[in-house]
């Protein structure tokens, strides 16, 4: 109740109190019902300006710039989730706007680019949805050629080699200039897997070389790419099931497929329609020797539905150890994120209700599960010790009683199950930040954390820093930008 | 998806000549064709062929530019569709990605395109008068 009367009197429409505090949470969809003011958190599912934004100074607002902070956050999140009064069906389904930050000499300067693709092109010039999707029926009379012409480039990004590429899951990579964020186009990585899947998680070795995986139905495709961006090798592999994969894990040695029973066997869109929750399959651990890919193990964990993990690793008997946000039945199913696309979200909807888990594989039986207090998603690691052994995850943390999504950023040690936490407050809310190893550092502690929060009381963006070694002490510095842009999903340093 | 498009090559790379009795002339220009080697197969078929395997005529014409012609004589004068692709490597398929998906160029009549499949019958199909006539279609 107190929220409603909050968010009612933080939106300035005085009509809307008496509503609010008589309807407490039921007030929402009335309140989208005005039409005229969204609640503030909105901002964070607004379109992005179909011309992007221009490169930008952000204004220092707190703090020191640490030196040595060098280099790029590029970020990625579907950033066209309306067009009229016809709102997106599913947040994944929203056109892909990769942003860059780059930083350098204590300055930030953000840019931003939709990825023209096929889909934001042909729907921009509509001014409407056209394109099926993940949660989106789309026009019956649209033609679709392959999945490339419904590829939203929305989910995350990656640098090769320098060069840039935004990812979807359904689709391919596609292209776009490191620099300027111009886009390049759809990138094949041989003649032969043209239009071939290939997931939003590649996992990259501290040397650099890139493993991936392109998911259709129980069939999938394991990628090797050089750190020079070639493809070195693919093998295919079947799984034994249509489940949803959305991330997977990699220790140095193995490559670990979870194959969650969130089974869809039909694939007609829009997708979420005709997934299926079988529990009684449980949670399935494909096991997958990198240099020899016909060795391959099953394990059996108990069932769980996962979109991300943090990373694996292995110990010197086999063991092997990977970290995961876990939760007991699928999230983000039939209703997609509507309510807080609509704005139509009250804090019954909810937000985070996952577990944060160690996955425990033994050289043979079943895995076990370490589950920790902490509610979280969006689990980075130090990209130094990306599938070698190691302690540190970061993780968006503390569902906001205010809006959807996190307010807190939490690093947690598995060596001494210490959460470290920095809660921004209901103000803030909290995306995805990236471990940046600080020059001449050689442990995980000797990180800063670089990642996004949305202002919803200023209404602005910022780009927040840590010190990974405490992140509880509170942010190193923040930027602001003089304005908004929706929220995203994932992010590369580069 | 994989089923329906390796339906599409099929039925695209099928281009069975069966006799017909009649005099219309159809001329069919290819144009926009990307890399200039390799050949367009290409079938032409009736309402009763198009889902099927038979064509009512077919060709293979060898690409050396970006644009290829061929002219059907002997055409009973009705409604007709064209499937066709570019077998850019000459290897006398189209190909497709593991997961089935063409990897090669593909077309169909008044450019019509499918939707997780070949194009309909009733996008595709087009006339040919008792006097002949022309049909472009452009790839992309």
């Amino acid at each position: 109740m107190d929220f409603s009367r909050r968010s009612f009197l933080g939106t300035g429409i005085g009509a809307g109190i008496a509503t609010g505090a008589l309807s407490g949470v039921g007030m929402a969809p009335a309140f989208a019902d005005l039409g005229t003011k969204m609640p503030d958190w909105h901002l964070g599912y607004q379109n992005a300006p179909p011309a992007g934004f221009d490169p930008s100074p952000m204004k220092l607002v707190f703090g020191k710039v640490p030196a040595g902070l060098k280099g790029s956050l590029y970020r990625n999140g579907p950033a066209q989730m309306q067009y009229g009064d016809t709102f997106a069906s599913h947040w994944f389904d929203g056109d892909g706007f990769i942003h860059r930050i780059a930083i350098e000499d204590g300055q930030a300067v953000h840019t931003g680019r939709f990825a023209q693709t096929t889909k934001h092109r042909d729907e921009q010039a509509a001014q409407k949805f056209l394109v099926p999707g993940f949660g989106t029926e789309g026009d019956p009379t649209y033609p679709m050629m392959g999945p490339d012409d419904a590829n939203a480039a929305n989910t995350s990004v990656i640098v090769i080699d320098g060069k840039l590429y935004a990812l979807w899951e359904g689709g391919s990579a596609y292209e776009l200039d490191a620099d300027t964020l111009d886009s390049v186009g759809v990138k094949s990585w041989s003649d032969d897997l043209s239009g071939m899947p290939f997931l939003a998680h590649p996992k990259t070795e501290p040397d650099g070389r890139v493993w991936n995986l392109g998911v259709g139905g129980s069939n999938v495709v394991i990628y090797r790419i050089s750190a020079k961006g070639v493809l070195e090798d693919y093998t295919l592999v079947n799984i034994g099931a249509s489940a949803y994969i959305h991330d997977w894990a990699m220790t140095d040695r193995h490559l670990i497929i979870m194959v969650q029973p969130w089974i869809n066997e039909k694939m007609i869109p829009p997708f979420i329609d005709s997934f299926e929750w079988r529990p009684q399959d449980g949670l399935k651990l494909l096991i997958i020797d990198k240099n020899d890919t016909s060795k391959r193990r099953w394990a059996q964990a108990p069932a769980r539905a996962f979109y991300h993990t943090g990373a694996a690793w292995e110990e010197s008997d086999g063991t092997i150890r990977l970290d995961a946000a876990l939760y007991a039945e699928p999230i983000l199913g039939q209703d997609g994120g509507g309510p807080e696309i609509r704005g139509e979200w009250t804090p019954e909807y909810g937000s985070f209700n996952s577990v944060f888990t160690q996955i425990v594989i033994p050289t043979s039986g079943d895995a076990k599960l370490i589950e920790t207090d902490l509610d979280g998603d969006f689990p980075q690691v130090d990209p130094r010790f990306h599938g070698k052994p190691r302690k540190l995850t970061a993780l968006v943390t503390g569902a906001s009683s205010v809006s959807p999504g996190a307010t807190s950023l939490t690093v947690y040690n598995w060596e001494t199950d210490h959460a470290d936490r920095f809660n921004f407050g209901d103000t803030r809310m909290v995306e995805e930040f990236l471990f940046v190893p600080k020059p001449g550092g050689t442990t995980e502690e000797e990180s800063w954390l670089v990642g996004p929060v949305l202002n919803i009381k200023s209404g602005k963006r910022e780009i927040v820093v840590f010190d990974a070694a405490g992140v509880s002490d509170g942010p190193l510095c923040i930027w602001q930008a003089d304005y908004s842009w929706p929220l995203g999903f994932h992010g590369t340093w580069a | 998806m994989k089923r329906t498009m390796t339906l599409i090559a099929a039925a695209a790379a099928t281009a069975l000549l069966a006799p017909v009795a009649s005099a219309s002339e159809l001329t069919l220009n290819v144009e926009g064709i990307e890399k200039a080697q390799g050949t367009i197969t290409l079938g032409l078929f009736d309402e009763a062929t198009y889902n099927g395997d038979g064509a009512v005529k077919g060709a293979n014409l060898k690409v050396e530019g970006d644009a290829v012609t061929v002219t059907f004589d002997g055409l009973e004068p009705g409604e007709y569709a064209v499937r066709l692709y570019h077998d850019v490597n000459d290897d006398g398929e189209m190909n497709t990605n593991p997961f089935g998906m063409p990897t090669e160029p593909y077309a169909f009549s008044n450019d019509a395109k499918g939707r997780f499949g070949p194009a309909k019958w009733e996008a595709a199909k087009f006339t040919v008068a008792a006097e002949g006539g022309t049909h472009t279609i452009t790839m992309n």
